[in-house]
């Protein structure tokens, strides 16, 4: 266990050169240790070891960004991050559940799970593409996610736009458009492959081969999306009343919000396919 | 064997952070040396030191440092910094602009650099101290690369992308000697074009302290007379720092971008004394080698040195031998005028030798022979030597610079028109 930093002094000095508000959160987590303090102080703490250029990027709250590209925070200084991060909230973090963290969004996700007890990302939670197409029944050119992580009672995808869709040919002509309806049926996709690879303790012991749409609620697009836009997608499990299963979901792209769906039911079915009308006899 | 040329340099020293600073101190025998309000502590058995005007070393956080405007810093730079490293970034930055050269001239696979310092004596305590207070786990990853004598060439090779030669060298206060000499050779036998050479030390207590329990730092608390060369009453010498940055091309390199000349780079020779670990040999045996191979090296006889920049730290035993050392070579009343410039700047320690080759070059470019400051009554042994009192308004054409190091280490180097 890291020595842990007892007062107020001691936390200013730690953290000094880190944003005013950081500081003040962290001497608040000192004495409620109150999960929702911990992304201020760790996009505080980020904040201070980026190149001073960067600091808007970090400043904008994207999850999105990648450390490493975005943010310019290699291994080593990663390391720095991470003992600060350790010091202030008084955790342990080990190096192996820093290799999977990638965006800014990895980072809280992680931490949130740390201090909660919840189980933690790891690469067993990374799906790339040749893994998605050989779990999802969706397949191209009908598969909208090429990049995917399911964790705890959440799961987020990634999609770019090439351009290439033979859809976009008609949708529209010389003015390609992702349609609406697709941008609901990438988040239903992973919402399906959230099913087919969690592992909560409710879906354990049941076959989940079979899944189908059953409705959505409160559709919201803000945004138009187009052939080079990259559709960054995260549902989160709502309830579970099985076979029906509610999710929420949300596309962003650049840190933008480009839909919002409040609420998508699926439903697990065992046996066959309902039909739309029962046959003749 | 080619010919070698000096055609920058870059200067944070404690008597200037540029030539003209530098110069107008070495005519005017103007010293550096103050009484050091960080040394007040009765413990400390030294009361004056040169510090480097425009830095200010505030503890062990890099990003709390004081340094000149006009020098940045990348976050990821700041980690690895030590105060020498800190010194050696600001002349190379004067010497890469002085010296004229192009990002694409100074990162070439034919442009090398050599370094010389000893370490961050400050950063390697700072970070043990982590080490056994915190443990492994919680040491700063570049805690290491911050500390170790090559921190230097590791922060300046990657910080300006050196592509060519690199090393640093070791040899406590005749380091950056070698590093001038074996620079001259990397040009002179044609493996490289063009060569930075990067002395620094750190100016800091955990640097300069240590030598008091040696007793080889003088004592005094007049600024005014601590450091005195081959003066009877000399009592050890007083502590400085810095960085000093020289650049050396080939003559066909300076030619093709109609570089500037400082001075040729004639030759250089080094012998070891033989003797003992701290203390120089009593004939100065291994300088006089080192003195005779520089002017073999350089083709010139004793009469055509006008000037030697002596290695004097203002030691009882280091000065005597050096005055032996120099008779044994010139004869008992050497023609060339002698004079120790660590009068003016107290001992650098690793980069003295190529602080006082820049100081050396700079009395060929102005036309001057730098006086022995602080010289009441020349020692015995220093009789017969000739020590101006005064800064000679007289050009040298050729002039020879002196250093010597713990085991016995002596370098010497020679300069020309």
């Amino acid at each position: 266990m890291p020595k842990t930093i007892q007062n107020e002094d001691e936390l200013r000095d730690a953290l000094k050169r880190c944003p005013e508000q950081a500081i003040t959160a962290a001497i608040e987590f000192n004495e409620t240790r109150d999960p929702s303090l911990v992304p201020t102080i760790v996009m505080g703490i980020i904040e201070r070891f980026v190149e001073p250029d960067v600091r808007p990027v970090v400043r904008k709250g994207d999850d999105d960004a990648r450390l490493m590209e975005d943010l310019g925070i290699d291994s080593l200084l990663m390391v720095e991050i991470v003992m600060l991060i350790e010091e202030t909230l008084s955790l342990s973090i080990e190096n192996e559940e820093l290799r999977n963290l990638r965006t800014v969004g990895d980072v809280k996700v992680y931490l949130d799970a740390k201090l909660k007890g919840l189980p933690l990302p790891t690469t067993k939670n990374l799906l790339r593409l040749e893994q998605i197409v050989a779990e999802m029944p969706h397949q191209p050119p009908f598969l909208f996610l090429q990049e995917a992580r399911v964790n705890g009672e959440a799961a987020e995808g990634r999609y770019a736009i090439s351009g290439d869709e033979v859809f976009l040919q008609g949708h529209f002509k010389d003015d390609p458009v992702f349609p609406a309806s697709l941008m609901l049926e990438a988040l239903g996709q992973l919402a399906v492959l959230y099913l087919r690879k969690t592992d909560r303790a409710e879906f354990s012991g049941i076959d989940r081969e079979k899944i189908v749409f059953v409705s959505c609620d409160g559709v919201r697009c803000h945004r138009i999306c187009r052939p080079g836009d990259t559709l960054q997608m995260r549902i989160e499990l709502r309830k579970v009343h099985l076979p029906l299963v509610q999710f929420q979901g949300t596309i962003t792209v650049n840190g933008v919000r480009v839909a919002k769906a409040e609420e998508i039911s699926l439903s697990i079915l065992e046996g066959e396919l309902p039909e739309f009308a029962p046959r003749e006899k | 064997m080619r010919k070698v040329y000096v055609t920058g340099m870059g200067l944070a020293t404690c008597i200037g952070r540029d030539e003209s600073s530098a110069v107008e101190h070495l005519k005017s025998l103007r010293h550096g040396i103050v009484r050091y309000p960080p040394f007040a502590d009765p413990a400390i058995p030294v009361k004056v030191a040169a510090p480097i005007p425009g830095f200010e070393i505030v503890g062990t956080d890099p990003e709390d440092w004081v340094f000149p405007e006009g020098l940045r810093f990348r976050m990821e730079q700041y980690r690895c910094l030590s105060p020498n490293v800190l010194y050696a970034c600001y002349a190379m930055q004067q010497a890469i602009e002085n010296a004229g050269l192009t990002e694409d001239e100074v990162s070439h696979p034919r442009t090398g650099m050599f370094t010389a310092s000893a370490g961050s004596a400050m950063m390697t305590w700072m970070h043990m101290d982590r080490l056994k207070r915190l443990g492994p786990s919680r040491c700063m990853p570049m805690g290491m690369i911050a500390s170790i004598a090559g921190t230097l060439s590791f922060n300046l090779v990657s910080r300006h992308k050196i592509q060519g030669s690199s090393t640093g060298f070791v040899s406590a206060c005749a380091s950056s000697g070698h590093a001038l000499g074996y620079a001259f050779d990397e040009i002179a036998l044609g493996r490289q074009d063009r060569m930075f050479v990067v002395g620094a030390e750190d100016f800091t207590e955990e640097t300069i302290v240590p030598f008091g329990v040696m007793r080889v730092l003088s004592s005094q608390t007049d600024p005014d007379i601590a450091s005195r060369p081959f003066d009877r009453d000399r009592d050890g010498f007083v502590g400085t720092g810095g960085s000093v940055v020289l650049v050396l091309e080939s003559e066909e390199a300076a030619k093709a971008r109609s570089a500037s000349v400082y001075a040729e780079m004639k030759g250089w020779g080094q012998s070891t004394d033989g003797h003992h670990v701290a203390i120089a040999h009593p004939e100065g045996a291994g300088l006089r080698r080192a003195m005779e191979a520089a002017l073999t090296s350089a083709s010139i006889t004793t009469d055509q040195v006008d000037y030697i920049n002596a290695h004097a730290t203002s030691t009882q035993i280091g000065d005597a031998a050096e005055c032996r050392a120099i008779k044994s070579v010139f004869g008992s009343q050497p023609k060339p005028r002698i004079s120790s410039t660590k009068a003016l700047t107290g001992h650098a320690l690793s980069l003295s030798s190529v602080m006082e080759a820049a100081f050396s070059v700079l009395a060929l470019k102005h036309g001057f022979i730098p006086g022995q400051a602080h010289l009441k009554n020349p020692d015995v042994e220093a009789v017969g030597l000739n020590l101006p009192r005064e800064t000679l308004d007289e050009a040298p054409a050729t002039v020879m610079s002196n250093s010597s190091g713990f085991g016995g280490a002596n370098v010497s180097v020679i300069f020309g028109k």
